[in-house]
Parts: C-alpha cells; sequence; structure tokens
C-alpha cells in the first residue's frame, strides 16, 4: 500500500484542524491522515469527516490522535475489507424495505451505534431515492418511540411515501406501545410477506 | 480560562474580605457585590475578550452587552462604565472608534455613562468594560436561593460559542448568524425587568462556562439538583448543523470536564443538542430560578416583550447532593 500522507495538526486550536481536513479532502482524492493532540479537534475532525461521507478510523500515538479519513469516493480503491461497500444498483427498484432490528448500528460502543443509527435515518431522509417500506422490529421500535429528532426524519420519509411498520410485540415487550411518535403497529405475518416480497432488503 | 482552571487558580487565593463585601470570589457570583453603608449597595464586573464577529461597531456593542449582563443578572442597575481596550499598534484607528462607538451606544442605551478606561498595545485585538452599578439588597439575585420546584427560565437560546468558531473558519458569514448577533447584542435589562416583578429566587447568566456550567453554580450554591429538558432549550438556527460539521469550540470540552461528576445525560437525547448545552456563550440570556407559579407569566411577558425565544427548560428539585439530569423532555 501506498504511504498515506500526513497532515500535522497538532498545536492547532479548533477550527484550525477542522480547516485543515477541509482543505485537505478538497484537493486530496486518496486517504490521508491528520494528527492533532486534543479531545476538541479529535471530536470535531471526526464529525466533520463523517458529515461529508468520510470513514473515519481513529487510533491514539503517543500525546496525540491519529485520525485516518478516508474521502467516499476512495473507499472502494482500499483494500480493507470494511470500506468495500457493495455499488448501488444502477436499475430503479421501487421495492426496497429497509429492515432494522435495532436500535444502534453494529456491534461497540453504545453510544457511538446509536449516533450512527440516527445519522442513518437522517441519511435516507436526505436521500433522492427513498425506501419503499421501514420495517421496525426488537430494540429497533426505540428509533420510532424515543427520539424526536429520529422521528421528524422519519415522518419527511413518511411524507414522501414511504411506509413504516413497527412490530408490535416488540412495543409491547419494552412497553412503548403508547409512545409511538412514526410509522405504524404491524405484526409477523405482515412483516414477514413484506421480507418476502420484497427485492431488495436491507438489514441494520 | 476554563472554569476548572479558575476553580483551582481561585481556591488559592485567600479571599480576605470584610465585611462589607456581600459576594465572594468561590461562590460564583457574577458581581461582586459591596455595601456602602445601610442602604447603598455597590455592584461591579468587568468582561472583555477577542473579537467573535467581524464588523467593529457589532463587537462593541457585544462586549458592552456582555459587561452589562453580569450587572443584571444580580438585579442590579448600571451606573458607570469604564473602556478597556488592548490593540496591536498597527491597527486601523477607525477600527477603533468604532468598536468604541458600538460599546457606547449600548452603555447609553443601559442610562449609563462611560467615565474613562484604559487601552494598551497588545498582538491581539481585545475589548470590554469595567461596569459599576447598584442594587437594592432586598431584591438582590443571587445563585444562591433556588428552592426544590423552580421553574428555569432561559431568556436567550445558546450557540454563540458554536456559531462564532464556524464564522472564524468561513463556515458561515455574519449573514448566517444573523440571530445570534441580534441577540449577543441586545441588553438583558428587559428581561430582568420583567424578571424582577416576579418571584425570581436565583438568577446568573449564561457565558463563558456555557448553560450547564452556569445551571451547576446555581445548583451547589443553593444546594439543590436540576433536571433539564433539552428539547426546550432554544438554540440559534444554524448551531446543531454547524456543531454536525465539528465546529465546537474547545472551551466546550472544558465546560463538560467542570459538570461531569453531576451531570447525567439520557441516552436518547440527542448527542449534537447535548453537546450545545455545554458551548460557552457571549452575551448569553438570564437563567433564573423562578417560583413555579409564576413561571407561566414571566415566560409569556418575556415572549410577548424583548425575549421571543425564552424557554422553560427545566426544574430544581430536591436532593442530598447536586445532579443535573438532562433528559429530551
Amino acid at each position: 500500500m501506498m504511504e498515506m500522507k500526513e497532515i500535522d495538526a497538532r498545536n492547532l486550536q479548533c477550527p484550525q484542524p477542522v480547516i485543515l481536513t477541509k482543505q485537505t479532502l478538497a484537493e486530496e482524492k486518496k486517504a490521508f491522515a491528520i494528527l492533532v493532540d486534543n479531545e476538541a479537534a479529535k471530536d470535531n475532525v471526526k464529525r466533520f469527516a463523517e458529515s461529508r461521507g468520510c470513514k473515519v478510523r481513529l487510533s491514539e500515538e503517543e500525546g496525540y490522535f491519529r485520525i485516518e479519513i478516508i474521502p467516499e469516493h476512495a473507499k472502494t480503491t482500499l483494500e480493507h475489507p470494511e470500506c468495500s461497500i457493495p455499488e448501488p444498483q444502477a436499475e430503479k427498484q421501487n421495492n426496497k424495505v429497509i429492515f432494522i432490528t435495532s436500535d444502534e448500528i453494529g456491534k461497540g460502543e453504545r453510544k457511538l451505534g446509536t449516533r450512527l443509527a440516527s445519522a442513518f435515518i437522517y441519511a435516507c431522509a436526505q436521500n433522492e431515492e427513498i425506501p419503499h417500506k421501514i420495517i421496525f422490529m426488537n430494540t429497533g421500535v426505540r428509533l420510532v418511540t424515543q427520539n424526536e429528532e429520529i422521528a421528524e426524519n422519519l415522518k419527511r420519509l413518511e411524507e414522501r411515501g414511504c411506509e413504516m411498520l413497527v412490530c408490535g410485540t416488540c412495543l409491547d415487550f419494552y412497553g412503548l406501545k403508547d409512545s409511538l411518535l412514526v410509522g405504524r403497529v404491524s405484526n409477523m405475518y405482515e412483516i414477514q410477506s413484506t421480507l418476502i416480497a420484497a427485492d431488495t432488503v436491507v438489514s441494520l | 480560562m476554563g472554569p476548572c482552571d479558575l476553580e483551582k487558580i481561585l481556591s488559592r487565593v485567600t479571599s480576605h474580605t470584610s465585611e462589607r463585601v456581600l459576594s465572594s470570589l468561590q461562590s460564583g457570583e457574577d458581581a461582586g457585590v459591596f455595601a456602602l453603608d445601610d442602604k447603598n449597595t455597590l455592584v461591579q464586573s468587568v468582561d472583555f475578550f477577542p473579537p467573535i464577529v467581524d464588523d467593529p461597531y457589532t463587537f462593541g456593542q457585544i462586549a458592552a452587552a456582555n459587561a452589562l449582563s453580569d450587572i443584571y443578572a444580580m438585579n442590579g442597575t448600571p451606573l458607570t462604565a469604564m473602556n478597556i481596550l488592548g490593540a496591536p499598534c498597527t491597527l486601523d484607528l477607525e477600527i477603533i472608534s468604532l468598536i468604541l462607538r458600538g460599546g457606547e451606544e449600548k452603555i447609553r442605551e443601559a442610562r449609563a455613562d462611560i467615565i474613562g478606561g484604559h487601552t494598551i498595545e497588545d498582538d491581539e485585538l481585545k475589548y470590554g468594560l469595567c461596569i459599576t452599578g447598584t442594587l437594592d439588597r432586598k431584591n438582590m439575585w443571587q445563585v444562591k436561593g433556588a428552592l426544590p420546584e423552580d421553574i428555569l427560565i432561559l431568556t436567550k437560546p445558546v450557540g454563540t460559542g458554536i456559531l462564532s468558531t464556524a464564522l472564524k473558519a468561513q463556515f458561515i458569514s455574519e449573514d448566517g448568524m444573523e440571530d445570534a448577533i441580534v441577540s449577543m447584542r441586545s441588553l438583558n435589562s428587559y428581561a430582568a425587568e420583567i424578571l424582577s416583578s416576579h418571584r425570581v429566587h436565583a438568577c446568573t447568566d449564561v457565558t463563558g462556562f456555557g448553560l450547564i456550567g452556569h445551571l451547576k453554580n446555581i445548583c451547589v450554591a443553593s444546594n439543590v439538583s436540576a433536571a433539564i429538558r433539552a428539547k426546550e432549550v432554544p438554540l440559534f438556527g444554524k448551531t446543531h448543523e454547524m456543531a454536525s460539521l465539528g465546529m465546537i469550540p474547545a472551551g466546550q470540552k472544558r465546560n463538560k470536564e467542570y459538570v461531569l461528576e453531576i451531570v447525567k445525560i439520557e441516552d436518547r437525547v440527542d448527542e449534537l443538542l447535548a453537546e450545545c448545552l455545554f458551548d460557552p456563550q457571549t452575551s448569553g440570556g438570564l437563567l433564573a430560578s423562578v417560583h413555579p407559579d409564576d413561571a407561566k407569566n414571566v415566560l409569556d411577558e418575556l415572549k410577548r416583550g424583548p425575549c421571543p425565544h425564552a424557554a422553560l427548560i427545566g426544574s430544581i428539585e430536591e436532593s442530598e447532593e447536586t445532579k443535573i439530569s438532562i433528559d429530551v423532555r
């Protein structure tokens, strides 16, 4: 692998490290690393890069943080398996279903996982192409009951024609039946047949 | 300077004061209070900082509104002001005079007078003022005095730290933060006037330590806990968006550390919204702990009048040890 370009933003106060990241992103097509020496700069650079659709890898070195930033278009060219995101299919499909079974994405720090889930819903609402249906099951039902921000984004999707099916058994189990903010209560039969009939199911 | 460092420094400064000093350095009071005699009480404060907006006149206005705020937060009336200015010798004199004129305009609006000042040569431009006023001791507001079941009222939105960071990074223009600029240069006197006709048990103004940092001062001094409804806390328009782009100022981390031990943020609170609650503010609003029966009226009067974005953001609770809990609502 080629040597990664490194930008030293140590000894710099916010917002300088973010400005440097922004400039570098505008120039670089390939992944690069930015070095910062304080928590605030680390969080800010990470937030900024993620807001630009980049993948971020963080490592703590002695006395500083190293933040690897992989621009969106560079992802597929990297060899790391976690970066090889399948290209969206070319043909338009109108029967895509997103199957959400947890209120967090991936296994790791819960705080990160829930934030990712929130960001995912936000991104869905921003996207031109919307899924046909979204199914919420198990702790996924928390996304439609406990967080106003997420509910707002889901409502926007709903207004544009995306249907939200929420597992009734799960709502009951977590005592959330009265807290539904968006979507409609569904059952296993409907959910099962929706999944079988779907052209594409994206599971989270 | 961050709140933790300041606390450390002040704890090493022995504050030997006479009985006539009615406020102490350690209590986190907004201004110094000194009894002149049985009747008359002096209240004083000083604040200065580097420019947070590009326009010099606006900067002057904001600096003055910010300096006056400490007096209003104690229900005082400003009388006189002294300018403090540090500027590089290369700086255009026109800019300096614009800053001072902006400051003067606000001091006049406050019906006070500028009676002097001091300037020094400095690598970085800084401006602020020292304000002297009086207050009625019986109606003085302090950080101590908040009672369980009180309602917390915030008179201005938060987000000036994030927005001025974004301005510095050229992520937004001054137009993009117009709402924050209007807010920063507006005096807290009008809100204080409304509050003063109701039962205010404690009050402070929200500045450098962020909303939760200043709330901590109230809670610790009053020996109570507080519950904040994060969704009710008003933010300036682009605050959340700029926070998501990494525009959170370094001081925010220090503010968070200052309250870390006593704060609990529920998982369901939007993470970025929670971050905004620690954002250091310039010329922020008043945070008042008000008798529950008066809160609704105060809010109505504020919203109809000088503070359209005022909000009831939480309540005071009884507890053995001071805690601040932050939930969605």
